[in-house]
């Protein structure tokens, strides 16, 4: 198996889960060394071939996986030779990073320009104008809407968003 | 292709190398021409240093202009990089295999509380 030390990452793995599915995880987690066909991995791993296929398709559109195809001189088969690219994991992920980033700042600055309600029975929150449209009743249940002080929300956005500028050494000065 | 371990890697570094890519791990990106005199190695030495850190890609190394001078940046590599901070609680990011960015949709909400109330 290649790339363990990647693998070994909980952050990886949990990754490679989100992106392939439970039933692709036996493929992802286990990258061969070098080149492997799709019935070769459902054989050595006792998949079905449809979801071998699926997994490498994703690997594939995510960039950690590449094929070459080899027409068979006799039979005039196609066989998918895929090589596991993931060397790539790393800067897909910081990507993520930054896509998260951009993400908490937008969200960041909607929790601190709003006001919102919160129905405590249903756990539904509504913004300041809709509460009011539905007369600070809950249109679930009719209970009373209560309001919501989101200060926890906006002070762990703030952490994390601190924590991934460092990180990836974003200068928020720079982007003002 | 043989894939061989990053930290097998690390492990055959030589001291100037380790202390070099350490220097670059903890500023988190450095000019060339400030890494030797941190190192208080040769500017020749530093640049040798630097060279073999970029060939065993343990670090990026791209063209810059600083302080009116032609130089290099040299930062860590995407590995290097603290990946939990995708994690909120045990939930990852929810953008991750999404094409789009949604900063008001429900899994993104869930993930906020996950950070603010499980962390």
């Amino acid at each position: 198996m290649a790339f363990e030390d990647l693998l070994e990452d909980p952050v990886i793995q949990k990754y490679l889960h989100e992106l392939v599915g439970p039933k692709g995880m036996p493929v992802a987690a286990a990258p061969p060394d070098g080149e492997v066909t799709d019935e070769e991995l459902a054989e050595e791993l006792d998949l079905e071939l449809n979801d071998v296929r699926r997994a490498l398709f994703i690997l594939y559109e995510n960039d950690l996986a590449t094929y070459r195809r080899l027409r068979d001189e006799d039979s005039g088969w196609l066989t998918y030779l895929w090589t596991f690219e993931y060397d790539n994991i790393p800067e897909n992920l910081e990507e993520e990073m930054y896509r998260l980033h951009d993400a908490l700042e937008d969200r960041q600055e909607y929790e601190r320009n709003h006001e919102f309600y919160l129905c405590e029975i249903c756990s539904i929150r509504f913004e300041f104008g809709e509460a009011m449209d539905f007369g600070f009743e809950c249109p679930e249940c009719g209970s009373p809407l209560e309001s919501m002080d989101n200060d926890r929300l906006v002070t762990a956005m703030e952490d994390r968003l601190a924590a991934l500028e460092d990180e990836l050494n974003i200068d928020e000065s720079a982007d003002a | 292709m043989v894939t061989v371990s990053v930290s097998a890697i690390e492990a055959e570094l030589s001291e100037d190398e380790r202390a070099g890519l350490e220097l670059v791990r903890e500023t988190g990106g450095i000019h060339q021409s400030d890494f030797w005199k941190e190192l208080d190695v040769s500017s020749r030495k530093g640049s040798r240093i630097v060279e073999s850190l970029v060939e065993k890609e343990l670090v990026d190394r791209e063209e810059t202009v600083y302080a009116g001078h032609n130089t290099y940046y040299i930062t860590p590599t995407a590995r290097d990089l603290e990946f939990t901070l995708l994690m909120a609680g045990d939930m990852l990011s929810p953008f991750i295999g999404e094409e789009e960015v949604d900063p008001n949709s429900d899994a993104f909400s869930q993930w906020i509380m996950n950070l603010a109330y499980e962390e």
